[in-house]
């Protein structure tokens, strides 16, 4: 992960898969995001106010969308447990789960997320 | 003297006269009785063992020194040349050539002995003078001196106008003053010296208890000294040599003013949406001027960076020769229009192609000899390789007069793999360029020995698309074929047309525009079953960009405007919605996703700091 923008106006690339939200100007420079919510099967809220996570894979950067950004989270490795099967979630993109204050989360397989709509 | 910064030069200068040695050995070839070749030979090699025996370089000098034997046989005629000998001096360049990049690399290797045996034994016998090499070397070290009573002056002198590395020499020749001496000033500058734009002439003061005559024959062992003459110092101010105004600049560094550039008429767009919006008169005629300002420097940008295509044709000539040698055929080449230029960034990407191309031509396009006279035509066959000049377009042309392509064998081939109901009439170029131009295309089996292309046109093919170009063909059988290269002059920066349609903004280079007219429903017609125009009683293939892209939006609007894209000879109409005028656009690099359709070519960023796409006119045809 490298940083966390505000949500941008995306211009749609036409062609490409729905997970594909389009590209956004980053003080000039032109990045790809994707929409995570597609990617993760999850319902869009009216409340969100959205946010774009940039991720690195391998030399490429890529902007994730998501609902927002809730907290950072260092976790000791003992917490975290091997990828289970969770309801509604493909166990492809999982990495890990662990639980926080009684809260569970997910620890996202970027590569993964990406791997199926990035180009050659 | 600083080893390094010379080494540089020496390369340069050799790999320039190395050039011309297999250019005129070329020539000289095709003419072996005309002995004008011979001539400029004998002067780049002696010229080479000259800049190797100043730089140290023992084993460049030494083979040049062979190379000058037998040269100097054949042109005194002790020797008489034949097939062999051109083979031999072939050989010998080549290797000159990697003996001056090993020792311009600081690894001077060990001399080819077979080599030197063949350039001996060619020349006539053993050479008289491998000794004379180790004494122009070390001939340079020599010096005397004297016991009269230092006197201050100022002397001038002049590096041969001819003599290259001409820095080299001047400061070679302030070092040899020095050894009589105490040098206090040199004019232009020891730095200045090393520059191109140096003319050979240099003023230096010193003190010195030698009379001028020892100091005049010291200077002169620096080699290359026309002149030395002592002034009067009130001729100092005026010695003040001429300059030419040239300089050599690095090509990253160019690279990063391009990019600069670019970035600067991003943000100049931006500049130009906030006066418009701001209704501040000062502000607007300010945005005005930074936009005259940057279109200007972009120009000059742009032409600082123009090369002659000629720099990549001259490898060639050697590689045609070379290839119809190893396939037993007999080749022509020629090239026009070598003074062509091109965007350098592009130069370095279309040599590959170019390579592919030309290689393909003398491998399958030309037939062999006794092939060509059953046909009737001349037993030795022509590869033209040429460059013309369109408006914001070069066109590179490889041409031959081979077999053309077997659109019957061809054909069978794609039958065999179910894809066509094509007959050999009814196969176009585009076709017969869109099955050849297939990765891994085979020839090897099937179409070889028929019509045998395709080996590197698909290689060919991705390297012209990514520079925004396109590639055709047109063959016709038993008379040959033609490939034509079309790439922008430059890229990065793009004159491009801004279009509309759904409510999304996509922009079409320049050019590719040939024309924008109303879209009239009336002109309305089918051509093989698809929609068409007629604009100016020309029946266009024609693609509505909304349903291209697939955009929702409002309804297309009653009066739409429709481009004419133009692709060499080709033309289609595309539909918009709306044009909202031009704009230099700066082509943005971005990972493309998986899936993007080919029409689109690039993404940019708009005066207004939205994204947008660039279509692509050559994949629209």
């Amino acid at each position: 992960m490298r940083e966390i923008l505000p949500r941008l106006p995306a211009t749609r690339i036409p062609g490409v898969v729905e997970a594909i939200e389009g590209l956004v100007n980053v003080r000039g420079t032109l990045l790809t995001v994707l929409d995570g919510h597609v990617l993760l099967s999850q319902p869009r809220r009216a409340e969100d106010e959205g946010a774009i996570v940039v991720v690195e894979v391998g030399s490429r950067r890529y902007g994730l969308g998501v609902a927002q950004v809730v907290d950072f989270l260092e976790v000791p490795e003992h917490s975290i447990a091997e990828r289970a099967d969770l309801p509604g979630i493909d166990a492809r993109l999982v990495k890990a789960v662990g639980i926080r204050d009684g809260v569970h989360f997910i620890v996202l397989d970027i590569d993964a997320l990406v791997a199926p709509i990035i180009g050659t | 003297m600083d080893v390094a910064k010379y080494a540089a030069l020496f390369l340069a200068e050799s790999r320039e006269h190395l050039s011309s040695c297999n250019q005129l050995l070329l020539e000289w070839e095709q003419d072996p009785a005309a002995a004008d070749a011979l001539g400029g030979l004998f002067r780049s090699i002696h010229t080479i063992k000259g800049m190797g025996a100043t730089m140290g370089f023992t084993g460049v000098a030494e083979l040049a020194h062979r190379m000058e034997n037998l040269l100097d046989a054949l042109r005194h005629g002790l020797v008489t040349v034949d097939v062999g000998t051109f083979q031999l001096l072939f050989q010998a360049v080549d290797a000159l050539g990697r003996a001056v990049e090993d020792a311009a690399a600081g690894r001077e290797g060990g001399s080819d002995a077979a080599l030197t045996v063949a350039l001996e034994a060619a020349a006539g016998g053993p050479p008289e003078g491998v000794a004379d090499v180790a004494t122009l070397v070390e001939g340079k070290r020599q010096h005397r001196r004297s016991t009269d009573a230092p006197r201050g002056r100022s002397v001038l002198i002049v590096i041969r106008g001819d003599a290259v590395m001409r820095g080299a020499r001047a400061i070679l020749a302030v070092r040899r003053a020095e050894t009589l001496g105490v040098v206090s000033a040199v004019r232009p500058s020891l730095a200045q010296l090393e520059r191109e734009e140096f003319d050979g002439r240099l003023a230096i003061r010193m003190e010195s208890r030698a009379s001028d005559e020892e100091l005049a024959a010291i200077i002169r062992t620096a080699g290359e000294v026309e002149a030395v003459r002592f002034e009067e110092p009130s001729s100092w101010a005026t010695a003040e040599p001429e300059r030419h105004r040239q300089i050599r600049i690095d090509l990253d560094r160019l690279d990063r003013l391009m990019k600069q550039v670019g970035e600067l008429i991003v943000a100049k767009n931006q500049l130009g949406v906030m006066a418009a919006r701001s209704d501040d008169p000062p502000l607007t005629e300010l945005s005005d001027r930074i936009t005259r300002l940057v279109s200007g420097m972009q120009a000059e940008v742009i032409a600082s960076r123009m090369t002659p295509v000629g720099e990549v044709f001259e490898r060639f000539p050697r590689l045609v020769r070379d290839l119809s040698r190893d396939l037993g055929k007999r080749i022509r080449f020629d090239v026009e229009g070598e003074d062509i230029e091109l965007d350098r960034s592009i130069l370095d990407e279309i040599g590959d192609p170019l390579l592919h191309l030309i290689r393909n031509a003398a491998d399958h396009g030309i037939e062999a000899p006794d092939v060509r006279q059953q046909a009737g035509k001349s037993a030795e066959g022509r590869i033209l390789l040429a460059a013309t000049r369109e408006r914001n377009s070069v066109t590179l042309r490889v041409s031959d007069d081979g077999r053309g392509i077997d659109r019957a064998a061809l054909l069978a081939k794609v039958r065999r793999e179910g894809q066509s109901d094509a007959t050999p009439e009814t196969l176009s170029d585009d076709d017969v360029l869109r099955v050849i131009a297939r990765p891994g295309f085979s020839t090897a089996a099937t179409v070889s020995g028929v019509s045998g292309r395709g080996v590197g046109v698909d290689v060919a093919m991705t390297r012209v698309r990514a520079l925004g170009g396109t590639l055709e063909i047109r063959s016709e059988a038993g008379r040959g074929t033609t490939f034509l290269i079309r790439v922008p002059l430059t890229l990065a920066i793009v004159r491009a047309l801004l279009a509309e349609a759904g409510g999304e903004r996509y922009a079409v280079p320049l050019a590719y525009v040939a024309e924008t007219v109303e879209f009239d429903p009336r002109a309305v017609t089918a051509l093989r079953n698809r929609e068409a125009l007629v604009v100016r009683e020309q029946v266009l293939p024609t693609v509505h960009l909304r349903d291209l892209v697939n955009a929702g939006g409002r309804p297309a609007p009653a009066r739409r405007p429709t481009v004419i894209l133009e692709v060499g000879e080709r033309r289609t109409a595309l539909v918009v919605d709306a044009l909202l005028g031009q704009q230099d656009i700066v082509v943005a690099p971005f990972d493309a996703p998986r899936g993007m359709p080919p029409y689109v070519g690039g993404a940019t960023i708009l005066a207004d700091g939205a994204p947008a796409l660039v279509l692509d006119a050559a994949a629209l045809l």
